[in-house]
């Protein structure tokens, strides 16, 4: 599976915070970095019962210019595990230059693809841009919403014969205005569009903090 | 019948041979003192050094400008000149001082062709020696006379004239000096000839190509290509040397001239003779790992395609058969290479996890020579970079992080610094575990390791303490603050070196980011962090460093009311401010910047100054008044659109509180 490269070879080069200022920009948000934290629930309603879980992610590491990101996702009350059941996930940022709106793997078709993006009020708009291609020659620097996929990779802290899947990806629409988090879970073996919303949060009661990291 | 075995006369003392150089004669009488001399010391570093202390060398050089010399004493005089400049740095100290080289080349000249042939043969392992004086090839006399050396039909005198271009040629005018003049074109002619003078020739040709491009491609030109497909077939030569010296040559070509090795084939092929010269014997197995290195560089492309040649598998297959075996320098070459291989590509990163490359170079890290134990370091640092893996713990356990601990206490500076850096990288804890550095005293050795004298350790200690200080809980933190202490802190952020001032600020940064930060950390007795970050932002500072100054503000401003007020203490000017400049705020300095973080940085910690409290109208209007509140109506259409989003959201904010 392709994994994304994260270029660490400049030693001012940071995982926490972008210090470039070159043009053009991929599209990037102060509010999605390492060390940020989301909370919400993650709907997995099916026929049978309405089901929703708590959901925390966090943010581990962004690196913007390669369209990539990843982080761990922790979900609790899950019925079949004693424990929150973490995961960790890979992301692809979409910025038409290493991803476009078209996935092409995961056994997603283009199809696939609109009718998920097409959840997204805030997609409507690009529609008409994305049909042919995908996007590749869309500007998305200066739209107020990122769009990306992800997609877990493991199981953090509990076997892979737990009962639980994690075949699918997310579809992820970002606010770049709030931070808050919009997504839906595809996997053509589980319920559709399992929707998941999450909000930013504050780790302190006055307002926003930033921790940030660099790799060598 | 048996008889009596004839017994060889033991070896005459050093003293006396040397005793007898000193009789001034110059005749053949001296013959058997020569050769004595010679046979001594030939492959025998304590016999050099005992006839260098009883100054034999400026005697036996004196014979070789001495008109009274006959022929068989010039001849054994030189060889054993030779062979004190044979792999002993003072011999060769020695024979230089003596002014050995223009004795030697004056005899070049010789009628004598055994004469000649001992100069020659000894100035080419003077040659051989970094310490050989460089030779002028822009002087005209100088190139004429290497011509008519190359011009030779004494093979002896060819090699000597390739081996001065390899020594001596370095500065681009040297290279094209010696390339219009004809020099490669002769060079390329040995090629054909004697085995030595194939290897001698391409390390010359390797000089005069290396980073020039005009030279190169003159090179590839050469009789429709042939020269270049010579080099191709010296790829594939029965000598081991011969082959690494061709690969050698054909990656100065590559490097100054790329376009014409687009195809990928020539430099597979190069990687995959590499990779095979490694399990030769000698210094050709000792330097093909450096040489690979060179050739797959920085470039990802190459490292995709080592990969793809199971480059990494054959490296490791390497380390596991004789780790405990190989010579130093070859152990720290194959280092070397897995290090680049793990730079860039997180396949490559992956792979190499994989072939569990950290668990097989855990030992190395305690390897006899600094050089392998700094090439150890650099594996772990690179392939560290995977945060998939760092998320997973592969670099948490203490089988990696105590010999990295050990490390830093190392008796050398360079293995100090490169187990910081792997340090720096696997402090970064992504996973729920406590951190193994934590419990290691890790943490005392940073903390000493910033006080350092030396800038590149103080740097690297106060890098790895910023990545261990991520997300870490409050109590950890507060336990590592104490252990640096305040004062170290704020030295540190008024450091000399501006990389270490943004640094701390960073340090400081993630220390007060998260809740329940202790104000007695902040305020502490007469010294503050907070009034050392404020003297830095309002001096002359980078924009680094401005940018990480104003993140540290920005989460004391999210934590409480008090401090809060510290920041606006700090960011608003003072009386002395006042009367020496208009009454603006450096931070509308800051908001004006070209820099985009440099705006964002300030503009967060804006918000979280008007984060809707009771204090907030105070603040709105000492903001307002300070200029601030202007400059960002200025900016509501700022280019940047995460600037933008930020300024609105800190006006509607100010408003709200209008209201």
């Amino acid at each position: 599976m392709p994994v994304r490269v994260v270029e660490t070879t400049s030693p001012s080069h940071s995982s926490g915070q972008d210090l470039s200022s070159a043009q053009p920009s991929p599209p990037s948000c102060s509010l999605l970095c390492a060390g940020r934290s989301f909370c919400g629930t993650q709907n997995v309603s099916s026929l049978q019962k309405d089901e929703a879980w708590k959901v925390n992610v966090r943010i581990q590491g962004c690196d913007i210019e390669h369209g990539f990101l990843c982080g761990t996702m922790e979900a609790l009350n899950v019925p079949l595990a004693d424990t929150p059941v973490v995961t960790f996930w890979e992301g692809e940022i979409v910025d038409a230059k290493n991803h476009t709106f078209f996935t092409g793997k995961w056994e997603a078709t283009p199809e696939d693809d609109i009718r998920h993006w097409s959840k997204f009020p805030s997609f409507t708009p690009l529609l008409s841009q994305i049909e042919d291609d995908g996007g590749k020659s869309l500007d998305l620097s200066n739209y107020p919403y990122i769009f990306m996929r992800w997609k877990e990779q493991y199981f953090v802290n509990v076997g892979a014969d737990c009962g639980l899947t994690i075949a699918g990806f997310y579809y992820v629409c970002f606010s770049c205005t709030d931070g808050s988090i919009s997504g839906f879970y595809y996997d053509p073996n589980s319920s559709p569009f399992q929707k998941l919303e999450l909000k930013c949060m504050n780790a302190k009661p006055g307002g926003f903090s930033f921790s940030s990291y660099e790799l060598v | 019948m048996p008889a009596t075995a004839a017994v060889a006369p033991p070896p005459t003392a050093p003293e006396q041979l040397a005793a007898r150089l000193s009789s001034g004669d110059s005749d053949e009488s001296l013959l058997p003192t020569l050769r004595e001399i010679k046979n001594q010391i030939i492959g025998n570093r304590t016999k050099k050094l005992l006839y260098l202390r009883l100054r034999a060398v400026p005697k036996i050089v004196a014979l070789l400008s001495s008109s009274s010399s006959p022929s068989p004493v010039i001849v054994q005089a030189a060889a054993a000149v030779g062979s004190f400049a044979c792999g002993v740095e003072e011999g060769v100290r020695a024979v230089l001082d003596a002014s050995s080289v223009p004795h030697l080349t004056v005899l070049l000249s010789h009628p004598d062709a055994k004469v000649v042939d001992s100069a020659a043969r000894s100035l080419r392992i003077i040659f051989q020696s970094k310490l050989a004086p460089k030779y002028d090839f822009l002087l005209e006399e100088n190139k004429t006379f290497l011509l008519s050396l190359l011009n030779s039909t004494n093979e002896n005198i060819t090699e000597l004239a390739a081996s001065i271009v390899a020594h001596s040629c370095e500065k681009p005018t040297e290279q094209t000096s010696l390339c219009d003049a004809g020099v490669v074109q002769k060079l390329v002619s040995l090629l054909g000839g004697s085995s030595n003078q194939r290897d001698t020739s391409l390390d010359a040709i390797s000089a005069i190509v290396k980073n020039n491009p005009e030279v190169a491609t003159k090179f590839v030109s050469i009789s429709n290509g042939k020269a270049f497909n010579s080099l191709m077939g010296l790829m594939q030569d029965r000598y081991p040397r011969t082959r690494l010296l061709a690969c050698v040559c054909l990656i100065s070509i590559e490097q100054a001239f790329p376009v014409y090795f687009q195809e990928m084939q020539i430099k597979t092929k190069l990687i995959l003779i590499l990779l095979d010269l490694i399990e030769e014997a000698g210094r050709v197995g000792d330097e093909a790992p450096f040489v690979l290195k060179g050739l797959i560089g920085e470039s990802e492309e190459l490292h995709r395609q080592a990969l793809s040649v199971t480059a990494a598998e054959r490296l490791c297959g390497y380390l596991r058969k004789g780790k405990a075996v190989l010579e130093a320098r070859r152990l720290e070459g194959i280092l070397l290479v897995l290090a680049e291989l793990g730079s860039k590509l997180e396949q490559s990163r992956a792979q190499l996890i994989e072939l569990q490359v950290p668990s097989l170079i855990i030992d190395l890290l305690k390897h006899d020579c600094a050089q392998v134990r700094v090439a150890a370091c650099h594996v772990i640092k690179n392939i560290s970079r995977s945060l998939k893996h760092l998320c997973a713990g592969r670099f948490g356990s203490e089988s990696i992080v105590m010999p990295l601990v050990q490390l830093l206490c190392d008796s050398s500076t360079s293995v100090q610094t490169a187990a910081l850096d792997a340090i720096c990288n696997v402090a970064v804890n992504l996973t729920t575990k406590k951190s193994v550095l934590l419990q290691s005293g890790g943490v005392s050795i940073l903390c000493q390791l910033a006080r350092s004298m030396h800038s590149e350790v103080r740097l690297k200690s106060v890098r790895a303490l910023r990545n261990l200080m991520f997300l870490l809980d409050r109590k950890d933190k507060d336990l590592i603050f104490t252990e640096l202490t305040v004062s170290t802190l704020t030295i540190l952020i008024s450091d000399p070196d501006p990389l270490v001032q943004e640094h701390a600020l960073a340090l400081a940064g993630n220390f007060v980011d998260g809740s329940g930060v202790s104000t007695k950390f902040i305020f502490s007795e007469d010294i503050s962090i907070i009034d050392a970050v404020s003297r830095q932002l309002k001096g002359e500072c980078s924009p680094g460093m401005c940018i990480q100054g104003m993140f540290f503000l920005a989460n004391m401003a999210a934590e409480n009311e008090s401090q809060k007020d510290a920041v606006m203490d700090c960011i608003l000017p003072t009386s002395l401010d006042l009367a020496i400049s208009p009454p603006n705020s450096f931070l509308v300095t800051f908001l004006q910047s070209k820099e985009r973080l440099l705006r964002l940085s300030t503009l967060w910690c804006l918000i979280n100054l008007v984060n809707p409290d009771q204090r907030n109208s105070l603040r709105v209007s000492a903001l307002q008044g300070a200029g601030i509140i202007s400059q960002l109506k200025t900016m509501v259409n700022d280019p940047c659109l995460d600037c933008k989003l930020r300024v609105r959201m800190v006006l509607e904010r100010c408003l709200e509180n209008r209201e």
